[in-house]
């Protein structure tokens, strides 16, 4: 049999099975991209092209009108820039210069006399978040509020720099008490061990270095975050959890960390 | 062999070839059929539509703000529900709902990949961050359901989840005249 008998239309086996394949394709795309999409009662097309389009996946911009807008500031800090991760000698140089405004408060090497949190070795990631949050109201503090407000972004890059860069002050607790809060967090009242996030077993970007900071401190912070007066974490991940905790466990945390444990 | 052997088993051979074409044919029809019946009457339809979002400023504008989380009442008299899963948990915390009403979960993830699954319902599906995930649910009682994290998320994954509190339709009404969004985070 010579090829072009087989190939032509008026070969009975060859037109039945195109026009069987054709029939199989087009009534599989009425059904994929018309029948089911209108199946769904919920669906809400515009039209035709709408429904095939949206079969096909093409992607649309989410959009939803009558927004609940925030009456208070909300966190914006942009916490991905390449110089928090890897700093210039002259950035680390420059925000050791700034940072003797700091030293009152946070100590001269970046450890604190005075309950305020201690900077040596933080995320710099961390002390950028929150001098930004300071400057514009996300976090307010009557002490840091007029200090960030005079701060531009370079400013607060090299600040975190250079704290990010000094070493942090060594552990002098005992491992062996880490209380049950810390180790495995609550699971059944929907606490993830303070590690999870906090950097001794993962580490998510923006969450504080927890180890040698002031009990005071950290009881305080934890305190604000349940009751909703401190609220530049975002998308409430810490005030989730600080609302679970009871007074006891913020204590046994704060305490841990603190390192009076 | 003779030539007449070689001939009897060709037809015997052309049967069975068309008797396995043909439980092919039928299962692939069956398996058709099933995935036909399951979309249209068991409510597992896959999203209607595909939609993105910037994972990385969800919490600063658009409908994830946090202020804008939590149940919404619609024109039509459904309820559309706004959460977010993040590493380790999902915002609101406890969600309200009313009993036989539409329901229109609209969730996304702040990080990495999360699931939402309401126990007890066929509500189940990924956060992936970038997507907006939406799933219609109607509870047909009054009653608490479990919503746990379903894709493990990392270490604090045990400690992600969230409460679905299915109230009374009056009574949530109530509560939604007062307050815009509606929640039962205390
Ligand atoms: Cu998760």
């Amino acid at each position: 049999m010579n090829p072009e008998r087989l190939l032509s239309l008026t070969n009975r086996w060859f037109s039945t099975s195109v026009g069987l394949t054709l029939v199989i394709f087009l009534s599989s795309a009425i059904c994929g991209f018309l029948l089911l999409p209108y199946a769904d009662a919920d669906s809400r097309f515009s039209g035709i092209w709408d429904a095939i389009c949206n079969a096909a996946g093409f992607p649309v911009k989410s959009s939803a009108t009558d927004i609940i807008q925030p009456e208070f500031k909300i966190s914006g800090a942009t916490l991905g820039l390449a110089e928090l991760t890897s700093p210039s000698p002259q950035s680390i140089g420059r925000g050791a210069t700034l940072a003797q405004q700091c030293a009152i408060c946070h100590g001269p090497e970046g450890v604190s006399r005075a309950d305020a949190p201690n900077l040596a070795g933080q995320y710099a990631q961390v002390i950028y978040k929150q001098l930004h949050d300071f400057r514009s109201g996300a976090r307010t503090n009557a002490t840091m509020g007029p200090f960030a407000a005079h701060m531009n972004d370079r400013d607060m890059i090299d600040l975190a720099a250079y704290y990010a860069y000094l070493p942090r002050i060594p552990s002098s607790r005992d491992s062996a008490e880490v209380p049950l809060i810390v180790a495995s967090g609550a699971p059944t009242r929907g606490i993830a061990p303070c590690g999870s996030c906090h950097g001794t077993i993962e580490r998510k970007i923006g969450s504080p270095w927890l180890n040698g900071q002031p009990a005071a401190y950290i009881e305080a912070q934890l305190r604000y975050f349940a009751s909703g007066a401190r609220r530049n974490d975002t998308n409430q991940q810490m005030r989730n959890i600080a609302r679970a905790l009871t007074d006891d466990e913020i204590k046994a945390v704060a305490s841990y960390y603190a390192g009076t444990q | 062999m003779t030539s007449e052997d070689h001939a009897a088993s060709a037809v015997v051979a052309q049967k069975i070839e068309r008797r396995w074409a043909a439980i092919s044919i039928l299962i692939v029809v069956f398996l058709t059929a099933m995935a036909a019946v399951a979309g249209i009457h068991q409510a597992t339809m896959p999203q209607a539509r595909v939609e993105i979002i910037d994972p990385e400023k969800i919490h600063l504008s658009g409908e994830f703000v946090e202020t804008n989380l939590g149940s919404a009442i619609e024109p039509d008299g459904s309820v559309t529900v706004r959460a977010v899963g993040q590493q380790y948990s999902f915002t609101p915390q406890c969600i309200l709902v009313p009993v036989d009403t539409k329901v229109t979960f609209r969730a996304t993830s702040a990080d990495v990949v999360h699931g939402l699954l309401i126990q007890q319902t066929n509500v189940n599906t990924m956060l992936v961050p970038g997507y907006v995930s939406e799933q219609v649910a109607r509870f047909s009682r009054v009653g608490d359901h479990l919503m746990p994290c379903q894709e493990f998320c990392s270490v604090g994954h045990e400690g992600m989840w969230a409460m679905v509190k299915v109230i009374d339709r009056n009574e949530f009404m109530s509560l939604a005249a007062s307050k815009r969004r509606v929640s039962c985070v205390e």
